[in-house]
């Protein structure tokens, strides 16, 4: 559809007085879900979704306009409801105020994997195997235990009136495990995630056994939480709260709007050395990854902190143009709203790619807890992203966290809460685990903070 | 379209079969600083079917294009059928019900062009922004949304309805060098165009106090006496205590079950909680949930005794209790599933000036920027915050994050005063990948006891 979309739009898009300035690009992204639900030991339900949806922008006389819609048909049945779409966009345009916004042209696109057959044709039963597997594994006395199977198989295609275009399939498999213990009135949930364009190998599965064993083992016994200024040892799926401030900062979207303490510091040396960040859509295997993002622009690897030094911020076309920059290739738009800057996959610590299944070892905190005598391993926060996030404080209860003692996990503890300001803390780490693992898309290992304060309750 | 789906319906080989359909006309316009964001006018569409079969487990199907409405219908009973069960799923029984409802539109959004909204808009957002050059940034959105339902299932029941919806929200960041601060605004109601006039002066309130912030001290971290107003109260009882009175999270699971034990004391008995999806004129009300079943005033907790829970058709067999109405879903793209609708803490006696009078020192929070539990532990960010010194309310603190353990915050509940509010906001509740909700809280003024309130970070090392 987006082709007869663009190929209307060309003939309607006005350049305005500038002239030349006028323009169209267009996401068409269709997607069939399936999903499976095993809850209480059981396979509870099976499903599929099948979605299409078209997105496109003006840019009307020197304004931009945006419209979406889920009425598209199939093939060219579609291109009758091209029309009416743009129409919306091009009366969304007559709001807006005037924007030097460039649409890039046709360029060689990078190789990257998205799609794997073998993912995409797994029949239901090998799907249904996959959740039996770990529920078998997983079960054990006085515990629940709840599996969710998630299989997207989808198509996007990109395109813009200056020639530019791309399409993709993309294939993605998410399983979740958790198991729920309750005792009294203490409600325990541990759970794990992988995820990745490929089914998952048995090593991958054996790996979130090994994950949600572990730290169940080790919660089974409950301790009091120590109190002070202490040494933290952040989890990869623990560092949301500490790393959620510098990704918000490093948006261009906030550079932008004034708000970020890190405008202004690209070059500057903000954190320890041992800190990398980078934005990696080109990581094999990975369900974020894409040859090209929602606006045509060839997607690359971005180095957004190198060794503690502010390397660049991230920005989509719009708000590129805002800031008299380019796009660093971070456009990400939905059927309904316009594109914003959004991250990719983010890597953390030393820039690599790392391969495509998550690697989970035995021991929690990869090898850092030797540097403890007495402290906290974080593993889940209660409330991140609530908030002043940006300034760089937190302050959160635990909801899954354990007591470190001469180098050895104690026990569990509750009614504890952390706080800092990731500013001050990430100036200095006590050390990097090597443990390093996927979370979503985030690549990370632990990593050791000193100086966080713990406080009871 | 009820045709359609009664004929979809006869072709479905499935013991039980339902479908919903929805089309929706949407618009937003969002306002950034002095600039446009965007403004934009959408249009979705869909359907969602559900099959069950005897011995076998729930088969579902969600599309956007309607020409697939007899596969889809296929679809789901084949996937039913790969789903074995030795313990088969029950429905509770609903009695069928066949209605036609159209909500008042009070000036329906379809009427009114962008261009309008967006003055709208652009005048809230400029009272945010006339407030002071301390405001640094402003966003400011308006979003309306008129769906089209349909419900029918195997049993007969034959829905179709109506729904408005419109929301305000608003942010001010106010910053003087390295201190932000934000205020927020936020109005939702199931109503249209006319409701929403008249808003100026919730906008510039909030941006007046963002900036008023900038001074305000951080609140010292403790445990106090702490006063909720009726915002953050309601939020508290939704996330705190709302979810697990939702029968899915203890159904299959013994242990819960027995936590959650009808006739256990969860607090004092100037406690009363319930959950009204049929209270007139509110965000989460709707006559019927998304199974067919017509909605209620339920009462979750009276006089401090835990004596109901929220169900689904699935959740009230199981548990051999009485469907409540509250199997929700947010679009056709998802399943139902058990929510809350208007959840509520009941009239207390007196006034606030009551609660805070023999405190000597304490905390009034008011208002929330989030508020997550996890199980039993929660934490929620206050808009803001009060000291309490010696009964009288006294300086304006910020970073006013309450934490805590649910069975003793609640238990800990000692006077609720006769203020009794619905909080008509905006946003919505989020469970299950099914987000945002509908949904509304009512509270009164409240008093807890005892409570850790986070708040000054000590520097760190």
């Amino acid at each position: 559809m987006i082709d007869a979309l663009l190929e209307l739009a060309r003939r309607r898009v006005d350049g305005g007085r500038r002239g030349g300035g006028g323009g169209a690009d267009a996401l068409e992204r269709r997607v069939e879900r399936t999903a499976l639900a095993f809850e209480a030991g059981r396979l509870k339900a099976a499903g599929v979704t099948e979605e299409a949806g078209v997105n496109v922008r003006v840019l009307h006389r020197g304004r931009v306009g945006i419209a979406g819609t889920t009425n598209v048909g199939v093939g060219e049945v579609g291109a009758q409801h091209a029309a009416p779409l743009l129409e919306r966009a091009l009366a969304s345009a007559e709001l807006g105020e005037e924007i030097a916004l460039g649409f890039p042209s046709a360029a060689k696109l990078p190789r990257v994997d998205t799609y794997i057959a073998r993912a995409a044709d797994a029949p239901l039963e090998r799907l249904i195997q996959i959740g039996q597997f770990l529920l078998s594994r997983l079960a054990r006395e006085g515990c629940q235990v709840n599996v969710a199977i998630e299989r997207e198989v989808g198509e996007t295609r990109v395109a813009n009136t200056a020639g530019a275009e791309g399409t993709y399939r993309t294939t993605g498999v998410g399983v979740s495990a958790d198991v729920w213990r309750i005792a009294g009135d203490d409600v325990l949930a541990i759970g794990d995630v992988v995820e990745g364009s490929d089914l998952p190998s048995d090593e991958a599965l054996e790996a979130v056994v090994r994950s949600i064993t572990t730290r169940l083992d080790h919660a089974l016994r409950i301790v009091a939480p120590p109190e002070g200024a202490l040494p933290v040892v952040f989890t990869p799926a623990g560092l949301s709260a500490v790393l959620l401030p510098v990704t918000q900062g490093l948006s261009g979207k906030a550079v932008l709007q004034g708000i970020s303490p890190l405008a202004h510091r690209v070059g500057e040396q903000v954190f320890d050395e041992g800190v990398s960040l980078t934005d990696d859509p080109l990581a094999p295997g990975r369900t974020a990854s894409r040859p090209l993002d929602d606006e045509c622009v060839p997607s690359r690897v971005t180095c957004l902190v190198q060794h503690g030094v502010v390397q660049r911020f991230i920005y989509d076309l719009e708000t590129a143009a805002r800031a008299k920059t380019e796009s660093s290739g971070h456009g990400q738009r939905g059927i309904f709203a316009k594109p914003v800057p959004a991250y990719t996959n983010i890597i953390v610590g030393e820039a690599r790619v790392p391969g495509p299944g998550s690697r989970v070892p035995g021991e929690l905190g990869g090898g850092l807890l030797r540097e403890v005598n007495d402290g906290l391993l974080v593993d889940d926060l209660i409330g991140v992203g609530q908030g002043n996030v940006i300034g760089g404080a937190f302050s959160h209860p635990v909801a899954l966290a354990y007591r470190i003692e001469r180098g050895e996990i104690s026990g569990r503890v509750k009614d504890a809460a952390v706080a800092g300001n990731v500013y001050e803390l990430l100036k200095r780490i006590a050390g990097l685990g090597d443990d390093a693992r996927w979370t979503g898309a985030r690549f990370a290992p632990s990593l050791l903070l000193e100086g966080v304060s713990v406080a009871r309750r | 379209m009820i045709d359609r789906l009664t004929a979809a319906l006869q072709g479905s080989r499935a013991d039980f079969t339902e479908i919903r359909v929805e089309q929706s006309w949407s618009s937003a316009v969002t306002m950034r600083g002095r600039r446009l964001e965007s403004a934009t006018a959408s249009e979705d569409q869909g359907g969602f079917v559900r099959a069950l079969n005897r011995g076998a487990g729930w088969g579902t199907a969600s599309f956007t294009s309607l020409d697939q409405l007899e596969a889809m219908v296929a679809r789901a009973d084949e996937l039913s059928r790969a789903v074995r069960l030795d313990r088969p799923i029950r429905l509770a029984d609903v009695l069928p019900q066949q209605a036609e409802g159209v909500s008042d539109l009070d000036g329906d959004v379809r009427g009114v062009s962008l261009a309008e909204k967006k003055r709208l808009i652009d005048a809230y957002n400029g009272e945010m922004l006339a407030v002071s050059d301390r405001i640094v940034d402003t966003l400011a959105t308006y979003r309306d949304e008129v769906s089209e339902y349909w419900y029918a299932n195997s049993e007969g029941a034959r829905l179709h309805e109506v729904r408005p919806e419109v929301t305000l929200s608003g942010t001010a960041i106010a910053r003087r060098d390295g201190t932000i601060e934000k205020g927020l605004e936020s109005i939702g109601l199931r109503r249209g165009w006319n409701s929403v006039q008249g808003k100026a002066a919730g906008f510039r309130a909030v941006a007046e106090r963002a900036v008023r912030l900038l001074d305000a001290p951080t609140v010292r971290g403790a445990t106090y006496p702490v006063v909720l107003d009726p915002e953050l109260a309601g939020v508290f009882i939704h996330e705190a205590f709302g979810h697990l009175s939702e029968a899915d999270f203890v159904y299959e699971n013994p242990q819960a079950r027995e936590m959650m034990t009808l006739g256990r004391r969860f607090g004092k008995p100037v406690l009363n909680v319930g959950d009204n999806g049929a209270a007139p004129g509110l965000r989460g009300t709707l006559p019927f949930d998304d199974e067919g079943t017509p909605t209620q005033d339920t009462a979750l907790i009276r006089e401090g005794i835990l004596v109901g829970r929220l169900h689904s058709r699935e959740t009230a067999a199981a548990m051999s209790e009485r469907p409540t109405g509250n199997a929700r879903a947010i679009s056709f793209r998802h399943p139902p599933i058990v929510r809350m609708t208007n959840t509520y803490i009941g009239n207390g006696r007196g006034t606030f000036a009551d609660l805070i009078r023999d405190i000597k020192l304490g905390v009034y929070a008011c208002g929330a920027f989030g508020g997550q539990t996890m199980l039993e532990n929660f934490s929620f960010t206050a808009a803001y915050g009060h000291m309490i010194r010696d009964g009288q309310v006294t300086e304006l603190v910020k970073d006013v994050v309450l934490a805590g353990n649910l069975f003793q915050t609640l238990d800990r509940i000692d006077h609720i005063a006769g203020d009794f509010r619905w909080n008509q906001m905006g946003g919505g509740c989020g469970k299950g990948g099914q987000y945002p909700l509908p949904v509304t809280e009512g509270a009164p003024h409240l008093r807890i006891e005892a409570a850790l309130i986070g708040g000054d970070v000590p520097p760190s090392a």
